[in-house]
């Protein structure tokens, strides 16, 4: 069963660019040759951590987005735990997820849709004649107690 | 309203209902806006805990959770938002416990 992961790690912070670059591409070819479509690679850049990591306090941040089954992600997180370069990982499975923000989506995009349909309809037709009545008799229309007061 | 003011208990029956705290007879009188949730009114489906930047207004000073009922976010939502909060800590993006 394919699922949708999500993957953020922390790489050391003293690593050469080129270094994690590799490292990357080396953990990307893993997946696709275990069978794992890599949807999405996006490194972040270094950023500081919230709090100390090991003597780190600030890493590059890479996340990878992809479409696989336990197997491979059980084999991509035990690579990442031995080795040397990553400090912490995260696994997140979004498929879940994604499934539930299309729905809500789907289901606020269909009421906005209604909304519109029905809202000009009606108010369309009577709000025309009404402005034309305002316009006509103005003293009368706004304000209720005017006229009371004259009479 | 005049006849609170003699400080004494009245009846379960004329007792104003609700938590109607300006009637019930107090010297101060509170006015408390009602709280909303925020997720609710922007309309935000997604908690995620890549945006830290949304997280820490959810996070007090010492890095601990805000509770719903001072921010005010509905029970669904806080319940995503602590989740949220939680992975942020687990892979460094917010703190366990913020020092001084």
């Amino acid at each position: 069963m394919n699922r949708i992961y999500e993957e953020l790690f922390i790489v050391k912070p003293d690593a050469a660019e080129e270094e994690v670059d590799q490292y990357v591409e080396q953990l990307r070819t893993q997946l696709t040759t275990a069978g794992a479509t890599v949807d999405k690679v996006e490194k972040w850049g270094k950023r500081k951590l919230a709090y100390r990591v090991g003597k780190y306090r600030e890493g590059t941040y890479v996340l990878f987005q992809f479409t696989a089954d336990a197997s491979t992600v059980k084999e991509l997180e035990r690579r990442l735990r031995v080795s040397d370069l990553v400090l912490k990982f995260l696994t997140v499975r979004i498929d879940q997820t994604l499934k539930r923000l299309e729905k809500r989506k789907k289901q606020r995009d269909q009421r906005a849709a209604r909304r519109a349909a029905n809202a000009p309809a009606p108010a369309a037709a009577p709000a025309q004649p009404s402005i034309a009545q305002m316009m006509s008799e103005t003293p009368g229309a706004p304000m209720p107690g005017q006229p009371k007061g004259e009479a | 309203m005049a006849e609170t003011r003699g400080g004494r208990p009245i009846s379960a029956s004329q007792r104003p209902t609700g938590g109607d705290k300006a009637v019930a007879g107090q010297k101060k009188q509170y006015f408390r806006r009602k709280k909303v949730c925020r997720f609710c009114v922007e309309k935000i489906d997604d908690i995620n805990y890549k945006d830290v930047k949304m997280l820490h207004a959810f996070v007090a000073e010492r890095g601990k959770i805000v509770p719903r009922r001072i921010s005010g976010v509905c029970a669904p939502h806080q319940r995503r938002l602590t989740d949220a909060i939680k992975k942020a800590r687990n892979i460094a993006l917010l703190p366990f416990a913020a020092s001084y």
